[in-house]
């Protein structure tokens, strides 16, 4: 109990200067609310901790197992959807809806990931784009999620704890829990035998094999935890907006953009999904607030994606390969 | 002692400055369109006609006959002026969300307007409930909307079920002989309707609209699908058309899947009595510039047409003017993002402030006759038109228009038959 | 029996149509396994130059098809040298949003410099002609996408397996050090290959101009379709990307003719289960 518990909170084994610098991090978070005046500053840091939080879940499959998962809204769907429904149509309190919205995507991605792990490479990531196209066709065609019609949720008085519901800085914390429960999840997988199974498997398959590892079964495990990780974020979008539809929750560039998010920042570690997200986040709601609607259409995508393909060109391992570049060099 | 004389010169002045400035100020609304995406050619000419209305708010312009025309500004509040500061929404509600919160607590807003899709209309209008500011819809048009029982939130287009009572009141009309310029049709010979809609939530709720107006008025449906508007390819769709022998073909589409749908039916030489288009993609400009001939004969429910000036001359400078910006008349959408920032002066100058309640009053007893406005409507007044709605235009109302005489051509008002301008083509004349 | 024909002869065209545009995706995946989200792009740029040279040129819209060919070729040489060449040397997924920062990047300069508004060809050769066999009434432009498909096909298939230029592309996808231990120059190969790609998609773009509409959002549309067409047939199989680009053109029609609102679901859903059963594709290696 006492090693889990060390596991889960202990950085010990990342050099000083990062864990100082993770300290910061959590205090200028902490702090924000109270720091910032500006509304959309809020609002952006809200947008970045819960896309950080996406990009940590997916980083278990996409980084830590090296399989590109580009599929992950549909758990982001399953979640969001979980919770809407059950919130409007029985009045169930918001924290009890997050663990069936969990455990509809672990079943389903347990259901789909046995034939789709016999896929390598191209063919995996293509194939997880068409299974989360397929759910969200689905979505729009069935009445009872709304169609594309959506789900709304009424409006309470705030701050509402069933339905959870508030003003910005109670969001801001409600979704810095949820990020910080995930990120220490994360902590002490890295560090579990699975976790530690998982690398294995993605640095070199076959010699994972020869170790006595069960390639697929540790894949379909990671993949399933990942996809519980993105339904919790699906549940909070629920009750951020408080109005769902597919294209919303489910759409094909949500996926892309949790695994860019990752791989810009540097998947495979601990941090990347957080950098990542701390740069495209902020750097996509900023632009899109100052250039848009200046007469000049498409500015803003312009430089959003000039600075990716620099990015992908320059340090394709992502920021985080650039910090452990220059730290082998000293 | 002159220098005192200078120094309190120059403070008078300042002060004077300052409170010349403070009182001519500025009203933002935060205004939240489409402006990036597939949906920006609309949400263009949106803003292009919030833009006109803004500027014969906020200047003079003696030769228009409309009240607004001679303001100047807010003449309750000074003579502020009215300023529009705009927000794309991408088609994202979550963005939309975004925006509004942005433009009500960092630009400091005095109430919103937008956003054309229903979908983001939706999430941005939580943001102003939950913030107490007024949110001004022009153009969206899923009924969901008003039947929610927001307090802080008014419509002034006419929704979806207006919009397809006119389309059947026009058919029963065109079969009992009201018709300008055709003699009474019988009913068998239109009465069997093939229904296609674009399947996001606007094209569901039309579908609906229409399957159970049909119900009603004695109607049959012999097909009706929803499809993918970003389709690459409707030739089966088409064929299920034109397979299914109704009279008269129904689309609810967005401006690609229109262009495309009508193209392949052109293609396969369909020839049904009648084409009509539930407004959006058949009433945008690309629509007609691209299809060029090939849309003479087919009807769209719309809002608005330039020929319109001829019975409302305000109407006809308007458009010109807006045509001379712009280089296209006003459309349908155009036109009621135009009389949406007509409301807002309205209700800014009856309100005689910024505060938000205070403009809530004055829209909720908000009454603007039909003499004031471009539309053929009867008026501005919110209320309860059908069961269910709140805060809802119970005066507006749509026109149903037809292409005549493309590429050269003009849209013509067929419906309400009051208003037409010109005979009604009928039968659809096919293409050759 | 009027239906089934139908049916078939609007699913053959349009596969071939879907077959033109994943060719050159197949060829890029086929040389050096890297996934261009931009192809749809291509694609648009193509239709772009067909849409320019027939309104500022006196010529046909027909005649722009060459035009369109190396403006794609020249685009993605140049998308080679100047980023592809880089991100090759990174994990999979970072050639992935690599090129999906180009896809955003070419659509949004295209709507920077023409606008967002939608248009299309108004006159050309073939440009909404159609014509009737017995019960079937079919677009001229379309035969003819079908017929230059078909050439296309032909012309690549011979270049990759019978020419030496096509050996040197083969080799340097089989193993790039050893095509270059081999004297083969496989910066130039792979830019070639991208070339080439472009170009054919080009060609496409320009084709699909005479009946389609043109816009730079277009490429979105295409792309799921190219993506699964060429998984479905195996990456780097030519062949394969002919036979899947038809069983999609087929299943899409009758998808669109009995639930139009699922047809995308049922071409994933055929790529997935094909898939599942041969997991390299139709054809793929």
């Amino acid at each position: 109990m006492g090693r889990i518990l060390r596991d889960i909170f202990s950085f010990a084994d990342r050099p000083l200067s990062e864990r100082i610098a993770f300290v910061i991090f959590l205090i200028i978070v902490l702090a924000f609310p109270w720091m910032v005046k500006p509304a959309y500053a809020k609002v952006v840091m809200i947008k970045f901790l819960l896309f950080a939080m996406f990009g940590l879940g997916w980083n278990l499959i996409g980084g830590y197992g090296g399989q590109v998962d580009l599929g992950q809204a549909k758990n982001v769907g399953f979640g969001a959807y979980a919770t809407a429904l059950m919130m409007l149509h029985w009045n169930i309190p918001f924290w009890l809806t997050i663990l069936p919205g969990m455990m509809f995507a672990t079943a389903e991605s347990f259901a789909v990931a046995y034939p789709m792990f016999r896929l390598r490479g191209h063919y995996f990531a293509i194939a997880t784009l068409c299974v989360a196209l397929v759910w969200k066709e689905l979505f729009v065609f069935w009445d009872w999620t709304g169609g594309a019609r959506g789900v709304e949720i009424p409006i309470k008085a705030t701050p509402d704890f069933t339905y959870m519901q508030f003003g910005e800085t109670g969001y801001h914390y409600f979704i810095f829990g949820l990020f910080m429960a995930q990120f220490l999840f994360m902590n002490w997988f890295r560090k579990s035998r699975l976790g530690y199974e998982l690398m294995a498997v993605r640095d070199n398959e076959d010699a994972a094999e020869s170790l006595g590892i069960n390639v697929t079964a540790t894949k379909v495990k990671a993949y399933c935890i990942a996809a519980a990780l993105g339904a919790m974020g699906g549940s909070f979008i629920t009750a951020y907006y408080l109005y769902i539809d597919p294209d919303l929750v489910m759409p094909m560039d949500l996926s892309i953009l949790i695994a860019m998010t990752v791989m810009v920042g540097g998947s495979g570690s601990i941090w990347g999904p957080i950098i990542g997200a701390a740069i495209l986040i902020p750097l996509d709601m900023y632009l899109g607030a100052w250039l848009a609607g200046g007469g000049r259409y498409g500015i803003d995508f312009m430089i959003y994606s000039f600075i990716i393909m620099i990015i992908a060109a320059r340090e394709p391992k992502g920021i985080w390969g650039i910090v452990e570049r220059v730290r082998k060099r000293r | 002692m002159r220098r005192m004389m200078g120094i309190v010169f120059i403070s008078l002045a300042l002060v004077f400055t300052f409170t010349c400035t403070a009182w001519a100020k500025e009203i933002k609304i935060g205004v939240i369109l489409p402006l990036s995406g597939s949906l920006a050619p609309t949400g263009k000419s949106l803003k292009e006609g919030a833009d006109l209305a803004a500027d014969i708010i906020n200047g003079k312009y003696p030769d228009l006959n409309i009240s607004i025309a001679q303001w100047e500004g807010i003449p309750s509040l000074g003579g502020a002026k009215i300023k529009l500061v705009y927000a794309d929404h991408r088609a994202d509600p979550g963005w939309g969300a975004d925006q509004a919160k942005r433009l009500i607590k960092d630009e400091k807003v005095s109430g919103l307007f937008g956003c054309y899709n229903s979908a983001v209309t939706k999430t941005a209008s939580v943001e102003a409930e939950r913030a107490g500011i007024p949110f001004v819809n022009p153009d969206s048009t899923s009924p969901a909307l008003t039947k929610r029982g927001l307090t802080w939130f008014w419509r002034v287009t006419p929704h979806e079920t207006w919009f397809t009572a006119d389309l059947f009141n026009f058919l029963d009309g065109l079969s009992q002989g009201k018709a300008r310029g055709v003699r009474a049709v019988p009913k068998d010979e239109i009465d069997t309707l093939a229904v296609a809609a674009e399947n996001t939530e606007w094209g569901a709720a039309s579908l609906k609209e229409i399957e159970e107006f049909a119900a009603k008025h004695g109607y049959k449906i012999v097909e009706s699908f929803k499809y993918p508007h970003k389709a690459a390819d409707l030739s089966s769709e088409a064929r299920r058309m034109i397979a299914s022998k109704a009279d008269c073909y129904l689309f609810a589409p967005y401006v690609a899947d229109a262009i495309l749908f009508i193209r392949t039916l052109k293609e396969m030489r369909a020839a049904p009595k009648l084409i009509w288009g539930q407004d959006s993609g058949f009433i945008e400009s690309d629509f007609s510039k691209t299809l060029g001939a090939a849309v003479n004969g087919i009807l769209t429910r719309d809002l608005f047409s330039a020929e319109l000036g001829k019975v409302k001359p305000a109407a006809a400078k308007i458009n010109t003017m807006y045509k001379e910006r712009t280089g296209y008349d006003f459309s349908g959408s155009s036109a009621r993002d135009f009389i949406g920032i007509q409301v807002w002066a309205h209700a800014l100058n009856s309100a005689g402030s910024t505060d938000p309640e205070a403009i809530r009053k004055a829209l909720n007893e908000l009454y603007i006759g039909p003499e004031q406005l471009i539309m053929p409507w009867k008026g501005v007044r919110f209320g309860s038109p059908f069961p269910g709605d709140t805060q809802q235009n119970e005066l507006g109302s749509g026109v149903i228009n037809q292409y005549q005489g493309w590429p050269d051509g003009k849209l013509h008002v067929v419906y309400p038959f009051e208003f037409s301008t010109a005979d009604l083509i009928y039968p659809f004349p096919g293409w050759k | 029996m009027e239906l089934a024909v139908q049916l078939i002869v609007f699913g053959t065209l349009m596969g071939l149509v879907f077959a033109f545009i994943s060719l050159g995706l197949s060829l890029i995946f086929g040389v050096m396994n890297i996934v261009n989200f931009a192809h749809g792009e291509f694609l648009m740029v193509g239709m772009y130059v067909a849409l320019l040279t027939s309104t500022y040129l006196p010529l046909d819209p027909l005649v722009s098809l060459p035009f369109a060919g190396a403006v794609g070729f020249l685009l993605g040489v140049l998308s080679y040298r100047f980023l592809i060449q880089y991100i090759l040397r990174g994990p999979m997924v970072a050639q992935l949003f690599g090129t999906f920062g180009l896809m955003l990047f070419l659509r949004y300069l295209v709507m920077f410099i023409f606008g967002p508004d939608v248009r299309s060809l108004s006159h050309g050769l073939i440009v909404g002609k159609s014509v009737s066999l017995g019960y079937v009434t079919i677009d001229v432009s379309k035969i003819v996408g079908a017929v230059l498909c078909l050439m296309l096909f032909a012309v690549v298939y011979w270049m990759i397996n019978k020419t030496r230029l096509g050996r040197a592309l083969r080799a340097t996808s089989l193993d790039p050090e050893a095509a270059r231990y081999m004297g083969i120059d496989t910066e130039k190969m792979n830019a070639l290959a991208w070339g080439i790609g472009g170009a054919t998609v080009g060609i496409a773009g320009g084709l699909l101009a005479h009946f389609y509409y043109i816009t730079p959002t277009i490429g979105m549309v295409f792309i799921m379709i190219a993506f699964a067409t060429v998984a479905l047939g195996g990456f780097g199989s030519i062949s394969g990307a002919f036979l899947a680009g038809l069983i999609i053109g087929l299943i899409q029609v009758v998808g669109g003719q009995y639930l139009s609102e699922l047809k995308f679901t049922f071409i994933y859903l055929t790529y997935f289960l094909a898939v599942v059963f041969r997991p390299r594709g139709l054809f793929g290696w």
